[in-house]
């Protein structure tokens, strides 16, 4: 897969630290799963992580923290990872892949929301109010002109479009925030699909897009 | 006004009558085990220790070197001390269950242990926000099929040393960005206050000190 957009550094950082939103970094795990180079980008970030606490003053426990650590450990069962289970999603084409960070997961049928355009809620069990979603758009549309108040994560999973910046194929990812205006356009030849997360609202230009904002939530 | 000088520090170990050093009444090591620091790759062997063959003195040793280092980063990202000393157990107990996972060709003991801490510290925020009890965030190393290529195989033991070595050679502002961003509840807030500059700008700053600490590890 030939990938050419990737996360910034502050954001791989900011998943090494725990600090995103659950829908966000749920995003950013589906590009670092396609995509080799952002794993070993976030390995040195999680190793810097490390190294910190290494660094750490230590600071003492209770007494008994050990006795209280071994007690827990006896009360354990057999320790067996679970195998990650696949949730169904909706039906994509042939050679998308549904992301395996979604695995617990699910997501809505395919709803339409315009000519050539479809959504699907995607649901993170541990966060119902995670703005994570599906967009497909069919080959030559384009999505309502919009900003953002928030940041817009957006990976693609099938298809290519162009949002007047650059092009974007599979297991590109991208990121917008309040000072991108943008305009995606799906290129001819297939349709795009995208999964997306938003941790604010999007704004959208003109009453129809508004319309469709209010429809999808965001 | 003259002002008393500090008392100066009383010799070495005085003899005692039958010639033999005294021994000093309270060893500094015992107030700080860790003052020269054991390279990471002992901590991997004690996690294959308890891979292995459940070895309890092993984990023993493990948690009094990073139990307490836990907890106090979790305090630092603002955990109070209860919470933080609860979570710091729970990571050893975690260490300890999935320390059959653990690949010391992978990653360092260190920051394998972190990323254990980092995951529980996700999940209590989510609880925190009144989100339903959770899944453990996604692990990659879970993944099937997720075949390493050569050059991904770096942070073994000995690079994690390389990368504290480069750490350490950052102009001390780019120190204290990274430092900020895994140990503060609002990295972003506080790098900010810091440093005096502008919220806005906080996102270069650290974009532009992981260049540099990449920079340094590629040397």
């Amino acid at each position: 897969m030939d990938i050419r957009h990737h996360p910034e550094d502050d954001l791989l950082l900011a998943l090494s630290a725990g600090s995103l939103e659950t829908g966000t970094r749920l995003v950013l795990s589906s590009h670092l799963e396609l995509c080799a180079h952002c794993r070993e980008r976030l390995r040195t970030l999680d190793a810097l992580g490390g190294a910190l606490l290494e660094d750490a003053l230590p600071a003492p426990l209770a007494d008994t923290a050990l006795d209280r650590v071994f007690a827990r450990i006896d009360a354990l069962e057999a320790a067996v990872p679970r195998p990650i289970k696949v949730s169904a999603p909706p039906p994509l084409p042939e050679g998308a892949r549904w992301p395996r960070a979604l695995a617990r997961c699910t997501a809505t049928p395919w709803r339409w929301i315009g000519p050539g355009m479809s959504w699907s809620r995607v649901s993170v069990p541990a966060a119902p109010d995670a703005k994570v979603f599906l967009l497909r758009i069919a080959a030559g549309k384009y999505l309502p002109q919009h900003t953002h108040r928030g940041l817009e994560l957006t990976q693609v999973l099938h298809g290519r479009f162009h949002d007047g910046r650059a092009l974007f194929g599979p297991g590109d990812f991208d990121a917008a925030d309040g000072g991108i205006h943008h305009q995606p356009v799906v290129q001819e030849g297939s349709e795009c699909i995208c999964l997306a997360s938003l941790d604010g609202r999007l704004k959208f230009d003109s009453p129809i897009a508004r319309l469709f904002g209010s429809l999808v939530g965001m | 006004m003259a002002t008393p000088l500090p008392q100066t520090p009383p010799p070495g170990p005085a003899s005692r009558g039958d010639g033999r050093p005294r021994a000093p009444a309270l060893t500094v090591v015992s107030l700080d085990p860790d003052r020269s620091p054991r390279p990471d790759k002992d901590w991997s062997r004690l996690l294959c220790a308890v891979a292995e063959r459940q070895d309890r003195p092993a984990f023993a040793q493990l948690f009094a070197h990073f139990a307490p280092r836990v907890k106090r980063h979790l305090m630092q990202c603002g955990s109070p001390e209860v919470q933080a000393e609860e979570l710091a157990q729970e990571a050893l107990v975690t260490v300890w269950r999935k320390a059959v996972l653990f690949d010391p060709a992978q990653a360092a003991a260190s920051t394998w242990i972190f990323t254990i801490a980092r995951n529980l510290r996700v999940d209590l925020l989510r609880r925190r926000q009144g989100q339903e009890a959770a899944d453990e965030p996604f692990d990659f190393d879970l993944l099937e099929g997720d075949e390493l290529a050569a050059d991904e195989r770096l942070h073994t033991s000995r690079e994690s040393e390389r990368l504290r070595g480069a750490l350490a050679q950052l102009p001390d502002e780019q120190q204290q960005v990274l430092r900020l961003s895994y140990f503060e509840d609002e990295p972003h807030a506080r790098i900010a206050a810091e440093l005096g500059i502008p919220l806005g700008t906080v996102k270069s700053r650290v974009r532009l000190a992981v260049v540099q600490l990449r920079r340094l590890l590629e040397r």
